[in-house]
């Protein structure tokens, strides 16, 4: 990856960049990257994948994200329109005939998505979901309490987001096993690896698993995002099922491996930074909500994503044409000293943190008030029932790349041992599904606004 | 002081109504933000010049009447 010299073909590609997000120098010298980007050419022209723009300034993303009139993010699997390839760049040859759901589809149709499923995922929607988060959590640290060691991403990052992203989606909450390896071995598996595939099987396990909920939930109707989607009318129609599966492994995907990124990157730096950690303790309810966006700002667990540029046009001072395809560095747009000073140290109560790691426009996370929510009850709870555990960096475990999600395989701890609380994961999940059932927690907000209640 | 949040470039981020509550609603189906009153009372302003320095798409404004 490096910068090229001389101009070459056309006058507009003149300011160019060799970019491979998906190669291991990524990771390792990503501040250098950046900022060698940033100051010669904050949208670069890549010859990489067939050829593409890359945007890492933050002020240039700003105005290229979200100018919808002139962006797609269509993945045209069927041929039937532009033939554009979705938000993948090299384009996915796993996700080839899969549409990623809303996230792959433009205005109206990506519209009425949203509209369907906000009503589940909504600030208000979400908090309504603490006890049963805590509830979680609870169970998963107290499965590790006595012994006083814990890995941070097989034993609680990893559960508690798939727990409640099927939670929240009506499907039984045993069944995350099936999901939850095939969500983040599909991410860090390298596609020439010898695992790729097992991991290929899992991902069919799960897919099957999602289309017997589809069917299921036809069946026998229950609260959820299944439910909403199965009712849900696009352009006025009832969208075909092999659309509505990709709208579930859309919100499988985006709702089990980045929260878990987040979490373990956290969890890592304060225990690099115990002071930091004391303080971010005993200072939560000032300090809590600033260290959430800090880390969400520095560790940007999606870290940028693929449009097409649907009409010619000029942005940014960069001149494209229609079919042109544009990577938006959320990470790097994030470390970019304009607009955050030292972008790259972590400053727990950053102020004028406006920082872009759910994306911009109209395609912002649906899912961000999810993460949020999730990582702050993890973190609470660590904070309170080990407060002085510290990481083994000799067993952590980094993604090799970061092209996808920047995340980590494994993260084991040691704490000093305490007494646990409550019951253990298993026996927890089954009373948390009859909680789910009896109380329809997973009606959206517009029909239940009370907050889960949790016997114990 | 007023405060204006442009519905057109909200959408939904959130920030504003952790950074000032006391200022910021949000809409309970799709999160996005609305001020409670217009008028930013005195003791607010700092929050709200926090939000407007936070809001990822920009959405806010605060206008000096004076």
């Amino acid at each position: 990856m490096s910068a090229q010299g001389a101009p070459q073909g056309e006058e507009r590609k003149r300011n160019r960049y060799d970019f491979d997000r998906h190669a291991p120098g990524y990771r390792e010298r990503f501040v250098e990257i950046t900022e060698e980007m940033q100051s010669r050419c904050p949208v670069a022209w890549s010859e990489t994948h067939g050829g593409h723009w890359v945007v890492s300034g933050n002020r240039e993303l700003f105005e290229i994200a979200r100018s919808a009139e002139y962006l797609s993010n269509d993945h045209d699997v069927k041929g039937e329109r532009r033939g554009y390839q979705g938000i993948n760049i090299p384009y996915a040859k796993r996700g080839k005939g899969m549409r990623g759901g809303f996230l792959e589809m433009d205005p109206p149709e990506q519209r009425h998505y949203r509209q369907a499923l906000n009503p589940y995922l909504s600030p208000a929607a979400i908090q309504r979901w603490i006890p049963f988060l805590d509830e979680v959590a609870r169970a998963c640290i107290d499965e590790k309490i006595e012994q006083g060691s814990i890995d941070f991403i097989d034993d609680l990052a990893n559960v508690v987001p798939a727990v409640f992203t099927l939670a929240m989606m009506g499907i039984p909450l045993r069944n995350w096993t099936i999901y939850n390896e095939p969500a983040h071995a599909g991410v860090y598996t390298r596609p020439d690896s010898p695992e790729m595939p097992r991991v290929i099987e899992m991902h069919i396990a799960m897919m099957r698993d999602l289309a017997g909920q589809l069917a299921d939930v036809r069946k026998n109707p229950r609260p959820g995002l299944v439910d909403a989607l199965v009712h849900a009318e696009i352009n006025g129609q009832t969208p075909p099922d092999d659309e509505l599966l990709g709208v579930l492994a859309l919100l499988i995907g985006g709702g089990f491996d980045t929260t878990t990124a987040l979490t373990a990157h956290a969890l890592e730096w304060l225990s690099e930074n115990p002071g930091e950690r004391d303080r971010l303790s005993r200072e939560r309810d000032t300090l809590l909500d600033s260290a959430t966006e800090e880390f969400l700002r520095f560790y940007t667990p999606a870290p940028g994503d693929g449009r097409t540029i649907s009409a010619d046009c000029e942005l940014a001072g960069t001149e494209f044409k229609e079919g042109d395809r544009v990577w938006l560095s959320w990470a790097m747009a994030n470390r970019d000293p304009s607009v955050f000073p030292e972008p790259h140290t972590v400053d727990l109560d950053r102020k004028g943190n406006r920082h872009n790691s759910f994306g911009l426009g109209i395609h912002r996370c649906i899912g961000s008030n999810v993460a949020r929510t999730a990582f702050k009850r993890m973190l609470l709870q660590v904070l309170d029932r080990m407060p002085d555990y510290r990481c083994d960096p000799e067993g952590t475990v980094h993604y090799e790349t970061i092209g996808v999600i920047q995340g980590m395989r494994q993260l084991p701890a040691t704490f000093t041992p305490g007494k646990r609380l409550g019951p253990g994961l298993d026996e927890t999940l089954e009373i948390l599904q009859k909680v789910c059932d009896e109380q329809r927690l997973a009606e959206p907000v517009t029909v239940r606004t009370t907050r889960a209640d949790i016997p114990r | 002081m007023k405060v204006y949040v442009d519905p057109e470039r909200c959408q939904g981020h959130t920030l504003c109504a952790m950074i000032a509550p006391k200022v910021f609603q949000l809409d309970d189906v799709d999160g996005h933000s609305s001020p409670i009153s217009e008028d930013v009372p005195a003791d607010q302003e700092e929050l709200v010049a926090e939000a407007v320095r936070s809001c990822p798409e920009r959405a806010i404004s605060l206008i000096d009447e004076h």
